[in-house]
């Protein structure tokens, strides 16, 4: 006990003399985990609901288990984007994290000690999110449900208490090179090569998955006009494979322009865009295959809502015309949030780049090379692996839209082929947020400090 | 006999970093071929200095002229052609792009002057061959050691052929014979190509390379006069 205190105590002076750049880590890492702790909060309350309900919002969606259990899917699907976001906020500042903490070991830390320190940094910022996230969504509930159930209780302190010890868990795993080889990180200068996809992210996407199929296995069942969990399932699984098959695509696509353009490239931006996409194709994987995904997402359910809108307005059914309009809004809601975490996320990432470089940039621009080439090479390293990812994901939302037109026998929307533009130019404006901090980070001054 | 006409010239520069003054009316001339060792405690402010004498950043007071021209005159992006083109800058560390390979970091002032790639490379290639690096051409600036990566700096710094070369502290980061190897190849490049050049050093052994040497005492100049 004692010796975590001390470790507490090193933590927190850590993290207070340090630079803005951590400070914002913290916030945004604070941010993630309380969207995280949101999102699963709601699903478990959804889920620790048995049977046949009246819920005052979204128009009898969450009454019936059935419907129920999709909305759960729903809601543990958008903790996906979420942890693409809260890996980019773990790099900010992770270069100068990273020597920090060698440093530490160099003045004699323990390799559990580091681990500690490590965890502790993360994990309070978790903490943090999650508190709040958790008072937040309680004085909600008890507003609209007079007495949660015990299992709803229980489900809620398990979130609380999960998503800062899974942060801190994340944090101490992430430092485990450095734990490794305090002097070899030390002395490492430039970025690393040839990493692999985020073995943290698949492994937080898989318990996703889990938690999916644990959720919808004992909910669903218990519906009397559904007697199995088998669509939500199906489409949790297709959803899930798709996404880990962008991580590796989105990965792919990056090395393979970087490897092309960078022996034919004819301006310097384009070259310094294609070395840095080779030389580190992994970076910027996460959340291109969150970007992925929604484009896939997002153009294939803009396909079904249209042609289900149609439906819906021209033929009668049991259910009231809001029922179905409000599901298709719920579910539009939940991917355009989605999607402002991604792109959250990647303006984070391309943020996080430019600061971790920023003394190289200056020298840069010392030495003679315009801030405009420096921009476009920082914009190129977003547009040019995106381009091919997002045209592959559009194609295969348009053909998901198309299946559907034609499966209900109504026209092709064909207006959802501009959804994976809109996509592709919001990821740039995303990057461009960037751009005033590098020409923050051109400053002269910068090349005062190492 | 007439006084020949320095080629890079300032007058009471003064500069202040916050509320910490830099420069305190520092004057310095550069003639053309020259090489001109600053050197000085550390917060003298040597690294001001050439940053002000390159343009990187414009002086509080003071003027600094080159080649006839006033550079506080000089747009911006004026000034980072200039830097690019009549200037070379080499610094301790840091200017060298991690993710080009050697070759590549050379050729791309060329490239950014509009040469084709393929010209920019045969002339980078020729640059690292003076300098001894051809051999490491195709290696990352984390892949070489830090004497072989200040050449490759230096062949970038010389590559468009410039007038001046400000080195700031070139051989800072260097054991005693790859300091050496940088300075031996720095001179020779600069007498062979009439090159002007404004050392930034501590070092005694470097300054020794010079024609000139000028201290900077508290922010301002204190001629020790000539060294070779």
């Amino acid at each position: 006990m004692k010796a975590l205190r001390a470790d507490l105590r090193l933590a927190w002076e850590l993290t207070r003399g340090s630079d803005r750049g951590e400070w914002w880590r913290v916030a945004l890492t604070a941010t993630g985990a309380a969207l995280a702790t949101g999102f699963a909060l709601a699903a478990v309350a959804l889920a620790s609901l048995r049977g046949s309900y009246r819920v005052s919002v979204a128009a009898g969606l969450l009454d019936e288990p059935g419907t129920r259990s999709g909305v759960i899917v729903g809601l543990l699907l958008l903790l996906v984007p979420v942890l693409g976001f809260l890996g980019q906020c773990a790099r900010v500042g992770a270069v100068h994290r990273d020597r920090r903490l060698a440093g530490l070991r160099l003045a004699g830390a323990t390799p559990w000690q580091v681990r500690r320190i490590a965890a502790l940094e993360t994990g309070l910022a978790c903490l943090l999110g999650s508190a709040v996230a958790t008072v937040c969504t309680v004085l909600l509930l008890l507003r609209q449900w007079d007495r949660p159930t015990a299992l709803a209780w229980v489900g809620i302190t398990l979130v609380a208490v999960a998503v800062p010890v899974l942060g801190a868990a994340s944090g101490a795993l992430a430092l485990r090179r450095v734990v490794a080889s305090p002097l070899g990180w030390v002395r490492r200068v430039g970025p690393r090569g040839g990493r692999g996809p985020g073995l943290l992210f698949l492994a937080g996407v898989l318990l996703v998955g889990v938690l999916a199929l644990l959720t919808v296995g004992t909910t669903s069942p218990a519906a009397s006009n559904r007697p199995n969990g088998g669509p939500p399932l199906q489409l949790m699984g297709v959803v899930l494979a798709v996404g880990a098959g962008a991580v590796w695509l989105s990965g792919a696509t990056a090395k393979a322009t970087g490897r092309i353009l960078a022996v034919r490239a004819r301006s310097a931006a384009t070259l310094i865009a294609a070395e840095r996409l080779r030389d580190d194709p992994w970076s910027a994987a996460r959340t291109h295959a969150a970007v992925l995904l929604v484009t896939v997402v997002g153009t294939g359910f803009l396909g079904i809502r249209q042609v289900m809108s149609d439906v819906v307005r021209t033929q009668r059914f049991s259910a009231p015309a809001s029922y179905y309009t409000t599901g298709l809004d719920l579910t539009g809601a939940a991917i355009a949030i989605a999607f402002a975490i991604t792109l959250s996320g990647l303006a984070v990432g391309t943020a996080e780049s430019l600061a971790t470089r920023r003394r190289g940039l200056a020298a840069q621009a010392a030495a003679g090379v315009p801030r405009t080439v420096l921009g476009r090479a920082l914009l190129l390293e977003t547009a040019l692996p995106l381009a091919p990812a997002v045209l592959l994901s559009g194609l295969g939302g348009t053909a998901i839209g198309t299946w559907y037109a034609l499966l209900a026998g109504r026209p092709v929307p064909w207006a959802i082929t501009l959804v994976p533009v809109a996509v592709y130019a919001a990821c740039l404006l995303a990057a461009a947020t960037s751009l005033p901090l590098l020409r923050r980070s051109l400053r002269p001054g910068e090349l005062r400090y190492a | 006999m007439s006084r020949p006409v320095p080629l890079l010239s300032a007058s009471g520069l003064t500069k202040a970093h916050g509320r910490t003054p830099a420069l305190r009316g520092a004057s310095v001339d550069l003639h053309a071929g020259e090489i001109l060792a600053v050197t000085g405690a550390s917060g003298s402010g040597k690294s001001t200095l050439l940053h002000c004498l390159a343009g990187i950043v414009r002086p509080d007071e003071g003027s600094v002229t080159y080649d006839g021209r006033r550079l506080a005159d000089l747009p911006e992006k004026r000034l980072s052609e200039l830097r690019r083109t009549e200037f070379g800058v080499v610094f301790q560390f840091g200017q060298l792009i991690p993710e080009l390979t050697a070759l590549d970091n050379v050729a791309l002032p060329l490239l950014l002057a509009g040469t084709d790639r393929a010209r920019s490379r045969t002339l980078a290639g020729e640059w690292l061959e003076r300098f001894g690096v051809r051999g490491q051409q195709d290696l990352r600036p984390g892949e070489m050691s830090g004497g072989q990566a200040q050449r490759t700096a230096l062949a970038r710094a010389l590559v468009t052929g410039p007038r001046v070369v400000f080195a700031d502290e070139p051989t800072g980061a260097l054991d005693s014979l790859s300091g050496e190897q940088v300075m031996t190849a720095l001179v020779h490049t600069a007498r062979e190509s009439g090159t002007a050049v404004l050392l930034i050093t501590h070092d005694a052994q470097v300054a020794a390379y010079a024609d000139r040497e000028v201290q900077l005492r508290d922010g301002a100049v204190a001629p020790l006069g000539v060294t070779a």
